[in-house]
């Protein structure tokens, strides 16, 4: 187990520098000035010269590199240019709200979705699978947006059952987790669709493996053959789509935060693109790409624990 | 048997194999109403012109926020614009979009799959490694981050959304090529000389396409709803130019009083992405005979 552990950790090191290598290259790759862009088209040349210095833009693109690797491996990702904080510190504060919001998502979706696609598995080929799927291909072919406004129009406005718009975190816990239902719930639903067909697709694949034909062949209840022996054995595939499909949803949680005006990531990303600040929009993606990788090593440590097998290979 | 004689069977058994596949196709309903879907979409967009009742962009506002009629199908949005015109016409946005960025990402993809999967080695570990750092960016965001530099013409947009697509085709091709790799027919390619690009382009990507098309085919409907969450955002394809993410963006403000707007885009984008994901659940059943166990989806 320790060496597992002890891999899952190098893995997660070297990520972490993957990350932060593609993210400078990506954001060097694009044409164009920084130092212009920033300063507009009127800047002066010693201005100009000065932002370029300041912002290491002098330097040889390598030398760049390292640098900018150096720093982040300190926790340094640039200041923003417009408020002059690092660029960190104004991600970090936008983290929370974000966090809550992917997590109850998060959670939404397993609870629809990994009950469904067992279920759809089990009863193979019926009315209930048939349902279930329909209800899936539906839950991945809205846009999200779009199924947070209709949830707006008809929960909101409609029946009044919930507020539309932001987070009123700090109004106390019950009436932000009142703010929190309709963005989870049009978050989570997406999500789950891909979770149900995947669980669906895991569990018939185990349900058709020997071991299960010979338990119902000894006569152990179906009941027990379902969750006990395949479920287990499925559930390494589908803790893996939930480690997919996370950095989808969070991709999906800039629409819904966008939809339902609730402070967060996206919306510290969105302004700080419209501003061109781009120090920020690059902390942003980092910090949210670091996120995906955290979450998948926890998964790769939990995989370990649930099959002993996997600790040795 | 004369020669003749053996051209002529050999040509039937051609054709009555030609006809099984034909009606294998024809016999799947998802795959006949997925293909007919997009047809109809494709003859709508490209007749948009003709068929739209009115100028997508041509503003009235003394008639704006009209409500249906037969002049406006679906009424006027608030400059007073045919809401039914802008929808027909933003057709072709996201069908272009669809379209190029399977293009793109599945040529790119592939061929990064294909040697990742069939060189082995240094060169997979360096490619998988790449492929995985950039799976764990969320692909929203960085179509999101590559068009925010780039600029928010259509081109960029396919562009970006296309970088954001690739790797995850690049995963699922150098998935299907290691299975492919120990088959005999590759070691025979191996063994009468030929040089390993010869053997991926001629065989390894032939005999891998039926998979990584059915992940395409879903990839062209993610790409549509990527490009409408950038459209929805005020990112992507700029206004007046119609979209269905635009026109979704624009309805929000008179959405209690005229939620028809936003509906019927969002319907639109659902239709399309209905379609497709039939039609790659089709494909994938009539493709490839041993994914039809598997009835779960790829991605």
């Amino acid at each position: 187990m320790l060496f597992h552990v002890a891999r899952c950790v190098g893995q997660l090191a070297v990520a972490l520098v993957g990350i932060v290598t593609v993210a400078f290259f990506l954001m060097r790759a694009i044409p164009g000035d920084p130092a212009l862009y920033m300063l507009g088209d009127f800047a002066t040349v010693e201005a100009l010269a000065t932002l370029r210095a300041r912002l290491g833009l002098d330097l040889p693109v390598w030398q760049q590199y390292f640098v900018f690797l150096f720093r982040a491996v300190q926790g340094d990702l640039g200041t923003s240019v417009v408020t002059g904080q690092p660029a960190l510190t104004e991600i970090w504060a936008a983290v929370p709200p974000s966090a809550a919001l992917a997590v109850s998502g998060m959670l939404v979706a397993v609870v629809i979705g990994v009950p469904l696609g067992v279920v759809a598995a089990v009863r193979q080929g019926s009315a209930v699978d048939v349902a279930v799927m329909l209800v899936a291909l539906g839950g991945i072919s809205f846009p999200v947006f779009w199924v947070g406004l209709v949830a707006i129009l008809t929960f909101s406005h409609a029946l009044g059952l919930f507020p539309a718009l932001g987070a009123s975190s700090d109004a106390g816990f019950w009436t932000a987790l009142h703010h929190m239902v309709l963005p989870a719930m049009v978050l989570g639903l997406s999500v789950s669709a891909y979770i149900a067909r995947l669980t669906r697709s895991a569990m018939l694949e185990v349900l058709g493996v020997d071991h299960i034909r010979v338990a119902r062949a000894m006569g152990v209840p179906e009941r027990r053959i379902v969750w006990k022996l395949a479920f287990r054995n499925a559930l390494i595939p589908v803790l893996a789509v939930i480690g997919v499909t996370f950095a989808w949803s969070l991709g999906n949680a800039i629409l819904v935060e966008a939809v339902f005006s609730r402070p967060g990531l996206g919306s510290t990303i969105l302004k700080a693109i419209l501003a061109r600040d781009y120090q920020l929009v690059q902390a942003g993606v980092l910090v949210l790409a670091a996120a995906v990788v955290l979450l998948n090593t926890a998964l790769d440590l939990l995989y370990g624990a649930i099959d002993p097998r996997l600790r040795r290979s | 048997m004369s020669a003749t004689a053996e051209q002529i069977d050999a040509d039937a058994e051609a054709a009555a194999r030609r006809r099984a596949t034909f009606r294998r196709y024809t016999r799947h309903p998802g795959f006949m109403i997925g293909a007919i879907g997009i047809a109809l979409l494709v003859l709508v967009a490209l007749l948009a012109p003709w068929i739209a009742p009115h100028s997508p962009t041509r503003t009235d506002l003394m008639n704006n926020l009209a409500p249906p009629s037969a002049t406006f199908w679906l009424g006027t949005d608030q400059f007073g614009r045919c809401v039914a015109s802008r929808l027909i016409h933003g057709a072709q946005v996201s069908l272009q979009v669809g379209f190029f960025v399977v293009l793109i990402s599945l040529s790119l993809g592939t061929v990064i799959g294909a040697v990742a999967g069939y060189a082995g080695g240094w060169v997979e570990r360096a490619l998988v490694a790449v492929i995985d750092i950039l799976l764990a960016f969320p692909s929203f965001l960085l179509a999101l981050a590559l068009v925010a530099a780039r600029g928010n013409t259509l081109d960029s947009i396919i562009l970006a959304v296309a970088i954001a697509y690739t790797p995850r085709i690049a995963a699922v091709m150098r998935s299907v090529v290691l299975t492919i790799r120990p088959r005999p027919f590759i070691e025979a390619s191996r063994a009468i000389g030929l040089t390993p690009w010869k053997i991926v382009l001629r065989h390894v990507i032939p005999n891998a396409l039926p998979p990584v098309i059915v992940v395409a085919t879903v990839s062209a409907a993610t790409a549509i709803l990527a490009e409408a969450g950038l459209s929805f955002l005020g990112l992507g394809v700029q206004p007046p130019t119609p979209t269905w993410g635009n026109v979704i963006a624009e309805g929000q403000t008179s959405i209690t009083s005229n939620p028809l707007i936003s509906l019927s885009a969002g319907l639109c984008i659902a239709y399309t992405v209905v379609v497709l994901n039939l039609l790659g659940d089709g494909l994938r059943d009539t493709l490839d005979p041993q994914m039809r166990r598997n009835t779960g989806k790829l991605l």
